[in-house]
């Protein structure tokens, strides 16, 4: 018998707009099924009315029975004493769910309280001993820790101890691993694998990308637009996906190499030399620390038409040095040359707006939410960087009808209708807003991009879309591109050479092909080993296959 | 491609001026306190109407028919509509001038502090480092004076002799209030600055080499004046109440004149208010619902202008 049976669910807002409709899955026990679907798809929310935790205005028509027990009947007070005991809860965002003045500790001690009287002794010994399950090293001393001390990954760690702590029979974990970098991705993974075989629950893992989940399910269920559209064991569903979308969705997930044509290499556009930075830690004069070397002896060239990856996990750097190389920070030490005149150095003043080359580096951000004004239009953002362009080439401004001309051009270049022009940033989505920061840098007609993380806040899809559209600007402008990500795989389906970074030094570097088959270093041995799926016997010959030419 | 982006966008909006209104209309708040404010500016606007429509002058008095044998002010008449006081003026005008002052004392100040508030906000904030810190210290400088003690020096020192003050006192009235409620508005706003600076929107338009001036013109101001109206909303009945307090203490609006602060003063040295309630509560509750008026505006413009709540319906 089924674990958990959800028949005909349907979920709205209003009458006549379901926002989930009519879905069937089940779950047996012990199982892991996957749920798998683009943002907006109705995933999470089908979950959390398993949970219990839908808002109130939300109308629900189906059933839900969970070990016999009808869920979609039961009141408030009933479905609390379910969730938590019986279905456990790791959500998708550790730095917001644990209470950041309480130690993790009396937060772990809290969840058992909810569901059980427990004397003082026994509670703090299970608590300690699930810190040590999932992972913390030292736990009775971290036990009494605030959430802040712990990273991103330790704190989700924390969360799956709150959520296995009453031996449930069900877990869901809602994207438990998004917000995570690539390698810390890996192993919660691996976490919630042993466990789940260890206790013996089953597992809902819903997640938007299908090679995330390639490694950990039975079974899967994609989603769009609401709806179930296909669902089935996992390696039937990856060999002989029937749907188009699910189709759509394994592609995007294991990138293809874009093949936009090589350049040769020419001169060096962008030469980095022994570049170093630190920052002093905070502390007072009497006891001040030795200042954090962010960066330390980075010497690379960038070549005209080149897409360069800079790989590295958070706190590697990365973002520091994309910052110094456009322009926004400056090093201690070691010089930038761009075309062969000094741009930033400790002795060069930081490029300002009279700089003749300042147009030269423009940047994309990895926030699309906060790199557009949201008050201003669509068109007055691109409208700002197309008139200096023009002061800057023919000495006087485009008028009225030729901006709106070169606005429109604009966006047809990154593939955006251009009706888009009247709207306020909040009215268009990620990927979209993405498409208009990438055009407003090239309206600059820079000679060089930096792009910081520019698609790890997309979902898989429109990731894939905007690094095709990269690819695609560089064969028709031959800019120079500079890709900052945590994500080896992105970096590998876009690049043509890869530096990866280490605690602020360049340990390796290569062309993807290079790396791939023949890493040299242990650190890009793990960063590759994250890239979920490579254990994966869909995957040709068990091990990761770049798609590179 | 184009086609299905297409399909993706929402309907588009209205104009945003309209929607703004819309929007404040619905909310609860905005609404009432708006309809409050309005009643108040249309009252005071009418003050000189009532005044000649009742035929009382705003410090006339009618000791023969608006005082009882005993000299007790009589309560509401036809001809009294709020009774009278205790030198037999009428409450009903007298406070019409009453909210006319203190609205014409309290929204010019308020203004005047926003825009310094605001000039020296954005210098220290978007500038950082040395005028930032005199700024800070100059703002914790002014805030660390007291408020009675030193508007009371000040306006003891304007006070000439024979000749009545040096400079009209209203004025002196003002300027104290603006001197004591910039430093809030300029500590908002560097706070707001502070955090636009980081913004990856700025960071763009540094990189695409915009001006600093025109950063600070088209992206920073627009982005902090939605608070910084909402803080005037909040920091104006504070300072209605201040300009009550001044000429409750006698150095605000010199005597005959009425303000509603020196009515309540008024009312409290007479000690009248015993035996007839009216013409204490007429200012009294008249002030009370200018402050609410202001107050409920402030809050519903917040819920309005939150920038959390962007997303143009």
């Amino acid at each position: 018998m089924a674990l958990l049976t959800v028949r005909n669910l349907t979920l709205s807002l209003n009458a006549g707009n379901a926002l989930v409709r009519a879905i069937d899955f089940h779950v047996e026990p012990g199982e892991t099924l996957a749920i798998v679907g683009e943002s907006g798809s109705g995933k999470s929310l089908s979950l959390l009315a398993v949970l219990g935790l839908l808002p109130a205005e939300m109308q629900v028509q189906g059933e839900i029975i969970f070990d016999g027990m009808p869920l979609h009947d039961f009141s408030p007070r009933q479905k609390r004493q379910i969730r938590g005991a019986q279905i456990g809860y790791v959500s998708q965002d550790p730095l917001s769910n644990l209470h950041p003045l309480k130690s993790v500790g009396r937060q772990i001690e809290e969840a058992i309280l909810a569901h059980q009287r427990v004397g003082r002794k026994a509670l703090r010994q299970r608590v300690l001993a699930l810190l040590e399950d999932v992972g913390i090293r030292d736990a009775a001393r971290r036990y009494h820790d605030k959430p802040a001390k712990f990273s991103g990954g330790q704190r989700q760690r924390v969360m799956i101890a709150i959520a296995i702590a009453l031996n449930p029979s069900l877990i869901i974990a809602d994207e438990p691993t998004t917000a995570l970098d690539a390698t810390v991705q890996a192993s919660i993974i691996q976490l919630l694998k042993r466990l789940q075989q260890q206790h013996g629950c089953a597992l809902i893992f819903i997640s938007h990308n299908l090679r995330v989940v390639a490694d950990i399910a039975d079974r899967v269920a994609v989603m769009q637009q609401g709806r179930i559209v296909e669902q089935g064991e996992k390696h039937a569903l990856f060999h002989h996906p029937q749907q188009e979308y699910t189709r759509a969705l394994l592609q995007a997930g294991w990138h293809q190499h874009e093949s936009s044509p090589r350049p040769t290499l020419t001169a060096p556009l962008l030469t980095v030399a022994s570049l170093s930075r630190s920052y002093p830690q905070p502390g007072y004069f009497w006891s001040r620390k030795a200042p954090v070397h962010v960066l330390s002896d980075i010497s690379f060239t960038l070549h005209k038409g080149e897409i360069l990856g800079l790989v590295g996990e958070s706190g590697s750097g990365k973002t520091t040095l994309g910052k110094m190389i456009v322009g926004l920070d400056s090093p201690q030490s070691g010089v930038i040359h761009l075309a062969d005149k000094p741009w930033a150095g400790p002795d060069i003043p930081p490029p300002g707006p009279q700089h003749p080359l300042r147009h030269a580096v423009q940047m994309v951000f990895q926030d699309p939410y906060s790199s557009l004004n949201p008050r201003r239009k669509i068109g007055d953002i691109l409208a700002e960087p197309l008139q200096m362009t023009a002061h800057r080439e023919q000495g006087k401004p485009l008028s009225p009808a030729e901006l709106q001309q070169a606005v429109a051009s604009l966006l047809a270049r990154v593939e955006l209708v251009p009706e888009l022009m009247k709207r306020y940033p909040s009215q268009l989505s990620g990927g979209q807003r993405q498409r208009v920061v990438i055009a407003r840098a090239l309206a600059m007609k820079p000679q060089v991009i930096v792009a910081d993380e520019a698609v790890s806040a997309l979902d898989i899809t429109t990731s894939h879309r905007i690094i095709q559209l990269l690819s695609r600007l560089r064969a028709e402008t031959g800019l120079s591109l500079l890709f900052i990500s945590h994500d080896m795989d992105v970096v590998a389906a876009l690049c043509d050479r890869i530096l990866v970074l280490e605690a602020g030094k360049i340990i390796e570097q290569g062309s993807p092909e290079q790396i791939f088959r023949n890493p040299q270093q242990a650190w890009t041995r793990r960063l590759l080993e994250a890239i979920p799926g490579t254990q994966n016997p869909f995957n040709k010959g068990g091990h990761y296959e770049p798609a590179v030419a | 491609m184009s086609q299905q982006l297409l399909s993706e966008l929402p309907e588009l909006a209205t104009s945003s001026s309209r929607l703004f209104w819309r929007r404040l209309w619905r909310d609860n708040s905005a609404r009432h306190g708006l309809m409050i404010v309005s009643l108040m500016i249309f009252a005071a606007l009418a003050a000189p109407l009532v005044a000649y429509l009742s035929g009382h002058g705003e410090t006339e008095q009618f000791r023969d028919i608006a005082l009882s044998d005993m000299g007790i002010p009589i309560g509401p008449t036809a001809a009294f509509p709020f009774g009278a006081d205790d030198n037999g003026r009428d409450v009903l005008v007298r406070t019409l001038y009453g909210v006319r002052v203190s609205l014409l004392v309290a929204i010019p100040a308020t203004t005047l502090a926003m825009l310094i508030g605001l000039f020296v906000g954005l210098m220290g904030g978007y500038q950082g480092g040395k005028i930032d810190a005199v700024c800070q210290q100059l703002i914790n400088l002014v805030l660390s004076f007291p408020f009675v003690v030193t508007a009371l020096s000040l306006l003891a020192l304007n006070q000439g002799g024979e000749n009545g003050p040096h400079v009209s006192p209203s004025l002196v009235v003002i300027f104290v209030i603006t001197f004591f409620s910039w430093g809030y508005f300029a500590r908002l706003s560097r706070g707001l600055v502070l955090d636009l600076r980081q913004q990856d929107f700025i960071h763009a338009a540094k990189l695409m080499g915009v001006p600093s001036w025109r950063i600070l013109l088209r992206d920073v101001i627009p982005a902090v004046l939605p608070t910084m109206g909402v803080f005037w909303a909040i920091q104006l009945p504070a300072n209605i109440v201040a300009e009550a307090t001044l000429s409750f203490l006698g150095v605000g609006i010199p005597a005959p004149n009425a303000s509603l602060g020196n009515m309540i003063a008024d009312v409290q040295r007479s000690a009248m208010y015993q035996v007839q309630p009216w013409f204490l509560a007429t200012p009294a509750l008249t002030l009370f619902f200018i402050v609410l008026g202001f107050n409920s505006l402030s809050s519903g413009l917040r819920n309005v202008l939150d920038p959390h709540l962007e997303y143009r319906q």
